[in-house]
C-alpha cells in the first residue's frame, strides 16, 4: 500500500467513531473482547481521573471494554490505591511473571500486561493526560473493530505543551520531527506517514502484539512500529486524530535521553535487517553535561534498552493463552 | 400531606442501590467541570447536557434561544411539571486550566461544586430514574441555565420562565454544594460595582490624583450608611480592583458589592443612599464615579409549613441528613418570584473560592445527595408536596 494512499484511507478522526452503541454491537457480532492497559509510575494526580472517565463510560454506560488494568511500575504514591478505588484491577508488574525476571520500564509493564489481561484487542493508554475523554479509547478501538485488516492503531494529536498559566496552541512532538521522521524517512518510508510514532497511546491485536518483541524502555513505541510494519506491512496499520492531549512537558534534557534509547532500539533493527553494519557494539552509555557551582560536569547514564521476548515464547503465556497448542 | 412513609423507607436504600452509577456520575462531573464556561460562553456545557438528554431518549431535547439546555423526561400521565434546574456558568475565564484531579475521597479543580456537579446531576437525572426503577406520574423537565452569575443575571432562567409553555409546579433548583442545604426563600439581593476614574489632567481644578484614593472615600461613607437590625440587612464588600504598579497611582479603581436584605424596600433605600453618596464623591474629588447595579433579586419564598419544604425535610431525615436553612441567592428567586414552590438543594460537601485553596468536592457524599434529590421528585411526584 502506498504510504500516501493509506494516508487518506486509514487516518481517522476519533469523530468517525461517535457511535460507541455501534462499536459496543459490532464487538460483540465479533466475538471481541477488549482490555486496556494502563501503565503507571507515581500517576496520582491524573490516574483517578482517567479511570473514573474510561471505566464510566465505556464500561458501565457503553460496555466496550470488558477490563481496565492499571500495570504499575511500584509507585511510590497513592497511584495504585486510587486506581483500585475506582474499580481498575491494579498489578505490580514486578510480581508477575516473576521467573523471568523484572525490569524498569514501561516496555514491561505493556508486555507483562499481554500476560495479565485477558482481550483479543489491547489498549494502552498513557496516564498522565491530563484532559482524558473516553475518544482515547474508541477513537482507537473504531478502525480495529470496523476493519479486520487493521492489526495496529496509533493515535496523533495537536499536542499543546502544558505550562503555567494557559496553554500553547500547537507544540510537543521534537523527537519525532528531529530524529524519528528523519529516520523512518531514510530507512522505512513507508512509516513516515505515521503522524506521531511516539505516542502514547495506541491499540492493538493480540494476535500481532505477541509476536513482537518489547524493549523496557523508551524505545518501545518505536520498536512495535518497525516490528509489525515488518511482518504485516504498512495495510496493518490505521492512525487516528485524538485532538488535543494535554501533559507534564519534558525538558528537552530528558527527551535527549529518551531519543538515546530510541536510536538504541532503531539501530538494533537496522542492524537485524541487515540495513546497516557497525563495527563495534553500540555503547550503552549516555553522556550529558551540565554545570554545577561555576564548573561543568559530565553525567553519564545507562541506558541499555533490553528487550522482551515475544510472549509468545513465554511457556506460561502459551498455556494461558493458547493451551490447545502446547505438547501433549 | 405527610410523605409516604413507604416513599420515605424506599428513599433509605437510594445510596446503595445507587453505587453501581458512582463512577458515571463522577464522570460526568469531570466532563463537565473540564469545560470552561464563564458567564455568556456555555455552549460546549449545554451541548454536554443535550447530548446526555438525547442519549437517555429525551427526544425534544434542545437549545433554546438564550441557549439553555432544556429537555423534559416525559411523566407516565403527565400530572405536574417539576422542574430541575442547575446553572451552568462559572465564575473561572477560559484561560485557567480546567482540568480536574481526582482523588480516592474527592474531586478537585475549578467550579466541581459550583456548579459542575449540580450540572452533571441533572445530566444524568433520566438515567439515575431509569436505574433505580421509577417511572414518573408527572413530567421532570431539566434545565441546564446560562447566565445565571454576575451580570448574567439568570437571564437564562428568566427566560426559560418567561417562554415556556409548560406550567411549572415545582422547581428544585441543583446545586453542587452544600449537602443539607435547604432554601426555601430567597432574601432579596442587588449587586453592583462602584468604579472611579481620575478625569484627564485640564479638567482636574482639583481634588485627588488617586482612584484608589476616592474609592477608599466612597467605602467610608457607604460604611457610615446605618443599617437596621430588623429586617435582616448588610452590604458586603466582596471585591476591590486598583492600580498596576506600587509607584503609579491608579486612574480607576473598582468596587464590587452587594446589598441583601429580607426587605426589597430597605434594599431600595440603601441603594439610594449609595448613588448620592458616589454622586457626592465624585463631585467633591473631581472623579467620575458610578455605581451599575447589575443583579438584582427579590426577597420573598414559602413558608416553613409549606408541604414542599416537609417533604425535603422527611427526605432529609430519612437519609439523615442534618438540614440547614437558609437563603439562597440562586436561581431560586426567580421561581418564588414567579409564585412557583421551589427549593434549593446541594448534592456533596467542598469547598469553592478560597484564596490558597483550589476548589473540590467530596465524592462519599454525592450518592446521599442524589438520593435526596431523587427523593423528593417521587414525593412530589406521589403529590405530597402540593399545597394544602
Amino acid at each position: 500500500m502506498l504510504s500516501e494512499k493509506w494516508l487518506t484511507e486509514r487516518t481517522f478522526h476519533h469523530s468517525n467513531f461517535w457511535d460507541i452503541k455501534w462499536l459496543v454491537e459490532e464487538k460483540h457480532r465479533q466475538g471481541l473482547s477488549i482490555s486496556l492497559c494502563l501503565p503507571t509510575l507515581n500517576e496520582e494526580k491524573t490516574i483517578g481521573q482517567e479511570i473514573v472517565i474510561l471505566k464510566a463510560e465505556l464500561m458501565d454506560h457503553y460496555p466496550l471494554l470488558d477490563e481496565i488494568a492499571v500495570v504499575d511500575s511500584g509507585s511510590g504514591d497513592r497511584t495504585c490505591g486510587i486506581a483500585a478505588s475506582f474499580g481498575a484491577d491494579v498489578y505490580i508488574a514486578s510480581e508477575h511473571l516473576q521467573e523471568h525476571g523484572s525490569f524498569p520500564g514501561k516496555g514491561e509493564n505493556l508486555w507483562k500486561a499481554l500476560y495479565l489481561l485477558k482481550g483479543d484487542i489491547i489498549v494502552y493508554v498513557d496516564t498522565d493526560i491530563k484532559n482524558i475523554h473516553p475518544r482515547f479509547v474508541y477513537g482507537l478501538l473504531g478502525p480495529l473493530i470496523q476493519d479486520p485488516q487493521v492489526h495496529y492503531v496509533k493515535a496523533f494529536y495537536d499536542r499543546p505543551l502544558a505550562f503555567s498559566g494557559g496553554l500553547r496552541p500547537t507544540g510537543g512532538g521534537r523527537v519525532t520531527e528531529i530524529l524519528i521522521r528523519p529516520l523512518f524517512s531514510l530507512f522505512y518510508p513507508e512509516l513516515a506517514a505515521i503522524l506521531q510514532p511516539l505516542s502514547g497511546e495506541y491499540a492493538g491485536r493480540r494476535s500481532i502484539l505477541e509476536q513482537i518483541p518489547y524493549p523496557v524502555g523508551y524505545g518501545v513505541e518505536t520498536a512495535m512500529l518497525i516490528d509489525i510494519y515488518e511482518r504485516l506491512g504498512l495495510c496493518a496499520f490505521a492512525q487516528t486524530d485524538l485532538d488535543r492531549r494535554i501533559h507534564r512537558n519534558q525538558e528537552t534534557i530528558a527527551l535527549g535521553r529518551m531519543a538515546f534509547g530510541v536510536l538504541r532500539t532503531f539501530m538494533k533493527r537496522l542492524k537485524r535487517g541487515d540495513l546497516v553494519q557497525f563495527q563495534n557494539e553500540l555503547p550503552s552509555l549516555m553522556r550529558q553535561y551540565e554545570v554545577v557551582e561555576g564548573k561543568y560536569r559530565q553525567v553519564e547514564y545507562e541506558i541499555e534498552e533490553i528487550e522482551r521476548p515475544p510472549m509468545i515464547e513465554v511457556e506460561q503465556y502459551r498455556e494461558r493463552f493458547h493451551p490447545q497448542e502446547q505438547p501433549a | 400531606m405527610e410523605v409516604d412513609v413507604a416513599t420515605s423507607e424506599r428513599v433509605r436504600h437510594f445510596p446503595e442501590a445507587l453505587l453501581p452509577m458512582r463512577e458515571r456520575l463522577l464522570a460526568n462531573l469531570v466532563m463537565i467541570a473540564q469545560i470552561p464556561a464563564p458567564g455568556g460562553e456555555e455552549a460546549q456545557r449545554v451541548r454536554f447536557l443535550l447530548d446526555r438528554f438525547s442519549e437517555a431518549g429525551l427526544g425534544d431535547a434542545a437549545a433554546d434561544e438564550v441557549g439553555n439546555a432544556v429537555g423534559c423526561l416525559v411523566g407516565k400521565e403527565g400530572s405536574r411539571n417539576i422542574l430541575l434546574v442547575s446553572h451552568l456558568d462559572t465564575i473561572f475565564p477560559a484561560s485557567l486550566d480546567h482540568n480536574v484531579t481526582v482523588e480516592a475521597d474527592r474531586v478537585i479543580g475549578p467550579g466541581v461544586g459550583d456548579n459542575a456537579l449540580g450540572a452533571a446531576i441533572v445530566s444524568m437525572m433520566p438515567d439515575i430514574l431509569e436505574h433505580l426503577k421509577i417511572e414518573l406520574d408527572s413530567n421532570l423537565v431539566l434545565l441546564g441555565s446560562t447566565r445565571s452569575l454576575g451580570r448574567g443575571n439568570h437571564a437564562g432562567v428568566r427566560f426559560f420562565l418567561d417562554h415556556t409553555l409548560t406550567n411549572i409546579d415545582f422547581g428544585i433548583c441543583v446545586e453542587g454544594m452544600q449537602l443539607g442545604r435547604l432554601n426555601y426563600f430567597s432574601i432579596g439581593t442587588a449587586r453592583g460595582d462602584v468604579t472611579c476614574d481620575v478625569r484627564s489632567e485640564p479638567s482636574r481644578s482639583y481634588g485627588t490624583e488617586s482612584a484608589l484614593v476616592v474609592l477608599n472615600h466612597i467605602i467610608n461613607r457607604i460604611l457610615g450608611i446605618a443599617i437596621p437590625n430588623r429586617p435582616y440587612t448588610v452590604i458586603r464588600m466582596g471585591t476591590m480592583r486598583a492600580g498596576v504598579a506600587y509607584d503609579v497611582e491608579p486612574d480607576h479603581a473598582e468596587l464590587g458589592m452587594e446589598i441583601v436584605s429580607h426587605s426589597d424596600e430597605m434594599i431600595d433605600q440603601i441603594q439610594r443612599q449609595i448613588d448620592d453618596i458616589v454622586s457626592e464623591m465624585s463631585a467633591r474629588h473631581a472623579v467620575n464615579a458610578h455605581v451599575d447595579m447589575f443583579f438584582k433579586t427579590q426577597a420573598g419564598g414559602i413558608s416553613f409549613s409549606h408541604p414542599l419544604v416537609k417533604g425535603v425535610l422527611e427526605t432529609m431525615h430519612a437519609l439523615g441528613i442534618e438540614p440547614d436553612q437558609g437563603h439562597s441567592p440562586s436561581e431560586l428567586s426567580e421561581l418564588i418570584a414567579r409564585g412557583i414552590p421551589a427549593v434549593t438543594l446541594g448534592i456533596s460537601r467542598g469547598v469553592k473560592s478560597r484564596k490558597k485553596q483550589p476548589d473540590y468536592v467530596l465524592i462519599d457524599p454525592i450518592l446521599t445527595g442524589v438520593a435526596q434529590l431523587v427523593g423528593l421528585i417521587l414525593a412530589i411526584d406521589e403529590g405530597a408536596c402540593d399545597a394544602l
